[in-house]
C-alpha cells in the first residue's frame, strides 16, 4: 500500500529547544495513532503535517507533495486543531458555513454540508446559538465538525475527545471508525491510552521529539525483548499448573494471587508456553477460567518504552 | 477510496474574494466595530451643533467643519482604526489562535492576508465616510445646489479612504511580525507623526500624515487646526495621492511576503 | 509520643492564617509581568526622561551666573516656583508617557484574566473583590508614583542641596504636600480609568486602543467644541485639562482655562465613581453568558 502521509528525517526546533527529531515515517491509509506524553512532539508533528510549520530539517509530503505553503492539497484535508479557538461572536452554523464557503464551496452546498456535519456530531439544534455560549463538549464537537464537512481525503485529529464525556467519545470514536471505512487517512493523537487503542492498534509512540515505535500494538510488544511477557491465568488449582513449569528454564518467576486461584507467569518464551500450557490442561483436565496478557497493551508498551 | 468531490484549490482572487466575504461579515458583527461606528457619530453630533450654534457665522463654520475633518478624521480617526483593525489582520488570528481555520483551507496565504486587508478596508471606509457624509452635509446644508459641494466630498472622501488604505497598509505590515505591533504603531501614528509634521523641510515627508494634509484644504481658523498646519509645506496633491498609494502597495508587499514564509506559533 | 503517618494525603491539622495583605501578590505579580516585556523596560526608562531634564533646570537655576551666557534674557524660564513643578506634572508630553505606560502595563490587567477565565481562581482563593481590585490598582500606582512622586521629591530635594539652603523650603513650606497630593491623584484617576477600559474587553489588544482612544479623543473634542462655542468650558470635556485645573489648585497656581476648578475634579471624581460602579459589576468569580 502506498503511504499517503510520508515524512524524511522530519526535524523541528523552536529555538534552542527540540520539537521532533530525525522523525521518518509512512502513514498508510485507514486510522493511525500518535501516542506519546505531554510535549512529546505529537502537535510539533501534525502542525508539520498540516503545513503550519515549516521542518527544520527534512521533509513532509501529503498525496506525495510537499506540505508548506501548498494551499492545493488543504482541498483534501481535514484539520481539528488542539486548542479549544473560534471565531466567538459567530454561531455554530455560521461557522461551519463560513469555512465551507472558504473551502470553494456555493452557498447552498455549504449549507447542506454544514447541516450534515452538524447532525453527525449532534449539534443540529444548538446552530443558531453563539460559539462562546458553548459548553466545552460542544466545542470540542463543533471543531470536530468543521474538520470533516468538506469530507477530506486526509484527517488529522489532534487530541479530539479531549473535552467529551465518555458518550461523546464514544460516538466519535464510532465516527471516526466509520471514516475509516470509508477509505479515508486519519491520524488521531491522544496522550490517552484507552483512547487510541479503542479506535487503532496501529500506532505511533512518540516521547521527547523521537519516534519510539510504530506499527501495530501487539506486534511492537513482541519486539521489546528487554521485557518478559506476563501471563495471567485463572484455575481452579493454581499452584499445581505453577508445579508442572517450576523446571521450565523459559520461566523467569512465578507469583500467585491472593485467592490461591490465579497464577502470573514472566516468560520470555510466550508462544512456547502457551503450547505447553495447552498440553497441561489437556493432560491433567483443568478447568480454565481465564488467560490474559496484562501487558500485551498500550498502556504496558508504553510503560516499558517510556518509563521504565 | 471515493472521488474527491471537493470544489479544489482557489486562485488568488478567489482566496481574496472567499475571505473578503467571510471577515467583512465577521468584521460587521464584532461589537467593537459598533463602538468605531459610534465615535464616527461624534462629528455628526458636532456639525448638528455647529448648525444650531452657529448661524450666521458661515466663514467660521466652514473652519469648524475643516478642523473635524483634520483634526478628528486625518489626525484621529483614520489613525486608531486603521491601527486597531490593520494589526488585527494577523494579530486577532494568533492571540485568538484560529490562523490554523484559515491556513488549512484551499486558499492562497497571499490572498488571505489580502481578503482580510481589504474587508477591514472597506467596514473602515464605509464607517468613516458615512461619518463625513452626515458632518459634511449637514455643515454644508446651505450649499446642496452647488454642485462643486458634491467634489469636494468626493474628494474628502477619497483622500480619507487613501489615508485608510495606506495606514492599514503600514499597520498590517507590523502586525505581521511584531508581537506588541499595536504599541509601536501608537508609537508612530500619535508620537512620530505628531511631532514630525513640525519639522521643516523634507523631513515631514517621511510622515503619512504630511501627505494627508497635502490633500486636504488650508484655510486655517485659530485653536488647533492653525498648529497642525503651522509647518506645512505641501505636497502637490498628485504627489501625495502617489506616494500614499506607493507606501501602502510597498507595505502591501512586504507583509503578503512575511506573511506566506512566517511561522505563527501560538503562544503557550 | 511519635505518630506513624501513611504516605497519603492527610488532612492538615494547623490553624489558616489570614494574610494582612492579601492584594500583595497580584500587585507584586502584575509588577513582574510588566517589567518582562522587553519594550515596556525601556518606556519606563524614558519615563524618567522629563524628571531628569527638570533636575537639569533646577540646576541650572542655582548655578545661573555660571550659565548666564546660555540664558541671557531667559530669566524667567529658570525661576523655580511650585508652578514649575505643576508644569512638571501636568505636562502634556509626561501626560502622555503615563498613558503610554497604561497601556503597555495596564491594559491586560483585568482583560487578560477575563480571557483566561483567571478570576474564579482569584476567588476561589480567600480573596475579596476589593483586594482583588487593589491588587490591580496598586500596580498602576506603583508605576505611576514611579515617575511623578518619585522624581518630584528627587527634584525638590536636590533643589534643597544645589540652593545650600532651606529658603525654598521656607517660601512654600506646603510643596511637599502638594507634589504628594498631586502624584496620588494621578495614580488613583489613571488607576480608576485604566481599569475601567480593561474590564470592558477580554481583548488587550482593543483595551489598548481604548485606553489611548478616550484620552486623546476627549482632547480633540475639547478643540473642536471650543471653535464652536468659544466657550473656555469646553475644557471640561478634555481628561488632559481637567488633570491640568486641577494641578493648578494643589499647586496654588492660577488655572489655564477660566473654569471652577471643583467641576473639573467632579468630572474626574465621576470617571472614577463610573469605574467603581462597572468595576464592581464585572468582577465577579462566575461568568454568566446569554
Amino acid at each position: 500500500m502506498t503511504a499517503v502521509i510520508e515524512t524524511k528525517s522530519l526535524s523541528k526546533w523552536y529555538g534552542n529547544v527540540l520539537g521532533l527529531s530525525d522523525v521518518s515515517l509512512e502513514i498508510e491509509s485507514g486510522i493511525t495513532g500518535l501516542l506519546g506524553p505531554n510535549g512529546a512532539g505529537k502537535s510539533t508533528f501534525m502542525k508539520l503535517v498540516t503545513g503550519q510549520m515549516k521542518p527544520n530539517i527534512g521533509r513532509v509530503t501529503v498525496a506525495g507533495q510537499d506540505v508548506w505553503n501548498n494551499f492545493r492539497l488543504f482541498s483534501r484535508i481535514g484539520f481539528c486543531p488542539e486548542q479549544d479557538a473560534f471565531y466567538e461572536d459567530v454561531t455554530g452554523w455560521e461557522f461551519l458555513t463560513g469555512l465551507l464557503r472558504l473551502a470553494g464551496y456555493s452557498g447552498a452546498e455549504a449549507a447542506k454540508r454544514a447541516a450534515r456535519a452538524l447532525e453527525i456530531v449532534e449539534l443540529t439544534q444548538d446552530k443558531d446559538r453563539k460559539i462562546r455560549s458553548y459548553s466545552r463538549g460542544m466545542r470540542q464537537r463543533v471543531k470536530f465538525a468543521q474538520a470533516v464537512a468538506h469530507d477530506p481525503d486526509i484527517i488529522i485529529l489532534d487530541e479530539p475527545l479531549s473535552g467529551l464525556d465518555p458518550l461523546g467519545k464514544r460516538r466519535l470514536i464510532r465516527l471516526v471508525k466509520d471514516f475509516q471505512s470509508e477509505g479515508k487517512t486519519i491520524i488521531v493523537s491522544s496522550h490517552v491510552l484507552p483512547e487510541i487503542e479503542a479506535m487503532t492498534s496501529r500506532i505511533v509512540m512518540i516521547h521527547q521529539g523521537k519516534i519510539l515505535a510504530q506499527g501495530d500494538i501487539h506486534s511492537i510488544r513482541d519486539l521489546i525483548e528487554s521485557y518478559p511477557h506476563m501471563i495471567s491465568l485463572k484455575c481452579g488449582d493454581a499452584r499445581a499448573v505453577a508445579a508442572r513449569f517450576v523446571h521450565d528454564a523459559s520461566i523467569l518467576k512465578m507469583s500467585f494471587g491472593p485467592d490461591g486461584r490465579s497464577l502470573v507467569v514472566e516468560t520470555y518464551k510466550r508462544d512456547a508456553f502457551f503450547s505447553r500450557l495447552q498440553a497441561v490442561v489437556l493432560e491433567d483436565g483443568i478447568e480454565v477460567e481465564e488467560l490474559t496478557s496484562p501487558d500485551d497493551n498500550l498502556q504496558a508498551v508504553f510503560d516499558y518504552l517510556v518509563v521504565k | 477510496m471515493k472521488p474527491n468531490t471537493n470544489p479544489g484549490p482557489a486562485t488568488l482572487w478567489m482566496s481574496f474574494r472567499r475571505v473578503f466575504s467571510m471577515f467583512f461579515f465577521l468584521g460587521r458583527k464584532t461589537g467593537k466595530s459598533r463602538v468605531f461606528l459610534l465615535l464616527g457619530l461624534i462629528p455628526v453630533a458636532t456639525a448638528v451643533m455647529a448648525r444650531i450654534f452657529m448661524t450666521g457665522r458661515a466663514e467660521d463654520v466652514v473652519a469648524v467643519f475643516n478642523e473635524i475633518l483634520i483634526v478628528f478624521y486625518v489626525t484621529f480617526d483614520i489613525v486608531i482604526l486603521s491601527l486597531f483593525y490593520g494589526t488585527s489582520i494577523v494579530a486577532e488570528e494568533t492571540e485568538g489562535r484560529t490562523l490554523s481555520y484559515l491556513t488549512t483551507r484551499p486558499l492562497a496565504k497571499t490572498g488571505i492576508f489580502l481578503g482580510k486587508y481589504a474587508a477591514y478596508v472597506t467596514l473602515m471606509f464605509l464607517m468613516v465616510s458615512a461619518s463625513l457624509f452626515f458632518s459634511f452635509f449637514i455643515m454644508n446644508g446651505h450649499r446642496f445646489r452647488d454642485p462643486a459641494l458634491y467634489l469636494t466630498f468626493l474628494r474628502y472622501a477619497g483622500a480619507l479612504g487613501l489615508g485608510i488604505i495606506a495606514y492599514t497598509a503600514l499597520f498590517a505590515f507590523l502586525g505581521t511580525f511584531l508581537k506588541r505591533a499595536i504599541l509601536v504603531g501608537l508609537l508612530f501614528g500619535f508620537g512620530w507623526e505628531n511631532v514630525v509634521q513640525y519639522f521643516p523641510g523634507s523631513t515631514q515627508r517621511l510622515s503619512l500624515v504630511h501627505y494627508m494634509k497635502s490633500l486636504m484644504p488650508r484655510r486655517a481658523a485659530g485653536g488647533p487646526l492653525s498648529i497642525l498646519l503651522f509647518r506645512l509645506e505641501p505636497s502637490t496633491p498628485a504627489v501625495a495621492v502617489l506616494m500614499l498609494i506607493v507606501i501602502a502597495a510597498v507595505f502591501l508587499a512586504l507583509a503578503c511576503w512575511l506573511f506566506r514564509t512566517k511561522e505563527y506559533l501560538y503562544e503557550e | 509520643m511519635a505518630t506513624v503517618r501513611e504516605k497519603g494525603y492527610y488532612h492538615w491539622d494547623g490553624k489558616l492564617v489570614e494574610r494582612r495583605l492579601p492584594w500583595l501578590p497580584i500587585t507584586r505579580t502584575g509588577i513582574m509581568l510588566a517589567f518582562k516585556k522587553r519594550g515596556f523596560r525601556f518606556l519606563f526608562a524614558g519615563a524618567f526622561l522629563p524628571g531628569i531634564v527638570f533636575l537639569g533646570i533646577i540646576y541650572i537655576s542655582e548655578n545661573l551666573e555660571s550659565f548666564q551666557a546660555m540664558v541671557r534674557g531667559s530669566d524667567r524660564l529658570i525661576n523655580i516656583t511650585p508652578g514649575s513643578f505643576k508644569t512638571f506634572l501636568t505636562f502634556p508630553p509626561v501626560l502622555f508617557l503615563m498613558i503610554a505606560m497604561m497601556v503597555f502595563a495596564g491594559s491586560g490587567l483585568i482583560a487578560d484574566d477575563l480571557k483566561h477565565n483567571s478570576l474564579q481562581i482569584y476567588f476561589s482563593r480567600p480573596l475579596r473583590k476589593k483586594d482583588y481590585l487593589l491588587g490591580k490598582m496598586a500596580v498602576v500606582f506603583f508605576f505611576i508614583l514611579a515617575v511623578t512622586l518619585v522624581p518630584g521629591l528627587l527634584v525638590y530635594i536636590f533643589k534643597l542641596i544645589f540652593a545650600g539652603s532651606f529658603k525654598f523650603f521656607l517660601s512654600y513650606p506646603w510643596l511637599v504636600l502638594s507634589i504628594v497630593g498631586f502624584s496620588a491623584f494621578l495614580a488613583v484617576f489613571f488607576a480608576f480609568y485604566t481599569l475601567l477600559l480593561s474590564s470592558l474587553s477580554k481583548n488587550s489588544r482593543y483595551v489598548m486602543v481604548l485606553v489611548f482612544m478616550i484620552y486623546l479623543f476627549s482632547d480633540v473634542l475639547f478643540g473642536i467644541l471650543q471653535s464652536i462655542f468659544r466657550t473656555p468650558y469646553m475644557a471640561l470635556f478634555s481628561i488632559r485639562a481637567n488633570i491640568d485645573q486641577v494641578g493648578a489648585l494643589v499647586f496654588a497656581q492660577k488655572p489655564s482655562h477660566p473654569v471652577p476648578v471643583l467641576w473639573s475634579g467632579l468630572i474626574l471624581g465621576g470617571i472614577c465613581a463610573l469605574s467603581a460602579l462597572v468595576l464592581n459589576r464585572k468582577i465577579r468569580g462566575v461568568e454568566v453568558i446569554r
